[in-house]
């Protein structure tokens, strides 16, 4: 008869042959292949410090007849270690979800137990059918102030273990990141960026949980981010870019009042609007300018600018050029 | 007095709900930063858990999203008349315990007691508006304080700030909640069921 057996790895493991006598004659074989008469102890094959590669079919066959007397699937593998376990809301205040996973794989099959308590009532973790290392649970209660505790165990062949998460109904709140972050330059407005979003769709009821935002942006030449904190509101004029820089830019979200933020979103990527040359003479002149913020734009030749709209923030020179000249001016970055 | 639902009496309610959430988030900050000063000053550990605490209105509900207006606004007003008598038991507590000794918290809880007792006069407000007018207080005064050790105490004290920290909070949502265009004070607003 066939069956399963599982050993540790390291382990010594001792294979009978069935009922066979401790000296018949006897042949063994590894997926097929037969096993040398070294690792025999009379009928008995004889493992030692098992490992990974190990693991397949073992047969043994009577010696003259080749009956096949005995089948064994050994799986080698190890007892679990201390699953890691993770609590989440992010569609407060309909629920949570816990998800979990093992640190280290134990090349055997883990089933996986959890239990939810809140106070004295036991709560159903109603397992996911994807993946399937997630459960999900209602809330029955809101602004509770007693706590959720939640034992993830794991149990394989081998041996058993367990992890335990305590805490508020507040402390996991977690939107997911905005969604269709856009942003796009504002015509005219060489400094300007327009950006939107929207609150994401597994956030239930933004009106009555309304969501805040974090926005951050940099030119992809700096490190550096600038950060806006939008307490309503599903849209940001950015109105100190770097002219003509490429930019990205995201947005993150929290409940308004409880929580923590969500991860960044996809970061998105924009150039504020610059106005396209005219025309190119003979007589083109570089100059730097140094100023406190930076400056960079291509004044048509026929045009006259002071426009404020077309010039530098804090820090900054205007500077009018007259028909008939075209000169490109580079700013300097002050960092 | 207007009609509850006349275009004035929603913009009149609209308006009180606004305040209203911006007077309980100050209130919660102010309860967080009173917590911290508590546990400090009472020698408690700020995660020890303390048992459902008699006579502190517990701000847990079920089937929170079914209730009316008017429910809202009625336990709220329970719980924030019972919030205002146990912090002046606990503020002449801490007199009697500690004296002068211990300003800042005799002055962190006075100035929670002062929302608590404005918050309360702001409920009552919004629930003349709804034309019910909010419940006497006759008859209903407060609990007579239970016989407890020095250390009982301060773990109720611990018990009343943490329940009003979340009473603060709900108490966001619920104004979030009657706030609503086109919801009346005894209709009871849905949720959207998420995907």
């Amino acid at each position: 008869d066939s069956h399963i057996q599982y050993e540790r790895v390291g382990a010594d493991v001792t294979m009978k042959c069935g009922s066979m006598d401790w000296d018949a004659a006897v042949t063994w074989t590894a997926n097929g292949t037969d096993i040398d008469e070294s690792h025999l102890n009379g009928s008995y094959l004889i493992l030692k410090n098992v490992d990974l590669t190990q693991s397949g079919q073992y047969s043994c066959y009577e010696g003259s007849s080749w009956h096949l007397k005995y089948q064994t699937y050994l799986r080698v593998g190890i007892p679990p270690k201390e699953p890691v376990l993770m609590c989440r809301s992010n569609n407060y205040p309909k629920g949570f979800y816990c998800s979990w996973h093992l640190p280290t794989p134990t090349y055997i099959p883990n089933s996986f137990n959890i239990s939810v308590i809140h106070g004295t009532r036991e709560m159903v973790c109603e397992k996911d059918v994807f993946p399937k290392n997630r459960c999900h649970i209602r809330y029955l209660q809101l602004f509770s102030t007693v706590k959720y505790k939640v034992t993830l165990t794991v149990t394989n062949a081998l041996g058993k273990n367990s992890t335990t998460l305590t805490f508020d109904e507040f402390a996991i709140v977690k939107p997911d990141p905005p969604e269709s972050v856009v942003a796009k330059p504002v015509p005219n407005n060489p400094r300007r960026l327009e950006v939107s979003w929207q609150n994401p769709s597994s956030w239930p009821d933004p009106e009555s949980f309304p969501l805040k935002f974090f926005l951050r942006y940099r030119p992809l030449i700096l490190d550096q981010w600038q950060h806006v904190e939008l307490s309503d509101g599903t849209s940001h004029t950015i109105t100190d870019a770097y002219a003509g820089k490429e930019y990205i830019i995201q947005v993150a979200a929290k409940d308004n009042d409880i929580g923590t933020w969500s991860d960044w979103s996809v970061a998105v990527h924009a150039t504020p609007w610059t106005e396209e040359p005219k025309h190119l003479t003979t007589e083109a002149q570089v100059t730097e300018t140094t100023s406190a913020s930076t400056s960079s734009f291509m004044p048509p030749p026929t045009t006259k600018i002071c426009d404020k709209g077309a010039v530098v923030g804090s820090g900054a020179v205007a500077v009018c050029w007259t028909a008939g000249l075209v000169l490109a001016a580079y700013g300097v970055l002050f960092i | 007095m207007a009609a509850a639902d006349s275009p004035s009496a929603a913009l009149r309610r609209r308006d009180l709900c606004s305040r209203g959430i911006r007077l309980a988030g100050k209130m919660r900050s102010d309860v967080v930063d009173l917590l911290d000063i508590y546990v400090e000053r009472q020698g408690l550990d700020a995660s020890a858990g303390v048992a459902a605490v008699e006579g502190v209105p517990v701000a847990a509900a079920e089937r929170w999203d079914e209730q009316t207006g008017t429910q809202r606004l009625l336990e709220n007003l329970a719980a924030y008349r019972a919030f205002r008598s146990l912090l002046a038991q606990m503020l002449e507590e801490q007199r009697e315990q500690l004296g002068d000794a211990d300003a800042a918290l005799g002055q962190a809880l006075a100035a929670v007691l002062l929302q608590v007792s404005a918050f309360a006069y702001h409920l009552e407000e919004l629930l003349r508006l709804e034309s019910r007018g909010p419940p006497s207080e006759e008859g209903a005064g407060p609990p007579p304080p239970p016989n407890l050790g020095l250390f009982e105490r301060k773990l109720r004290g611990l018990g009343v700030l943490r329940e009003l920290a979340q009473w603060a909070v709900r108490s966001m949502r619920d104004l979030r909640q009657l706030a609503k265009p086109g919801l009346g004070s005894s209709s009871a607003p849905s949720l959207t069921e998420s995907p």
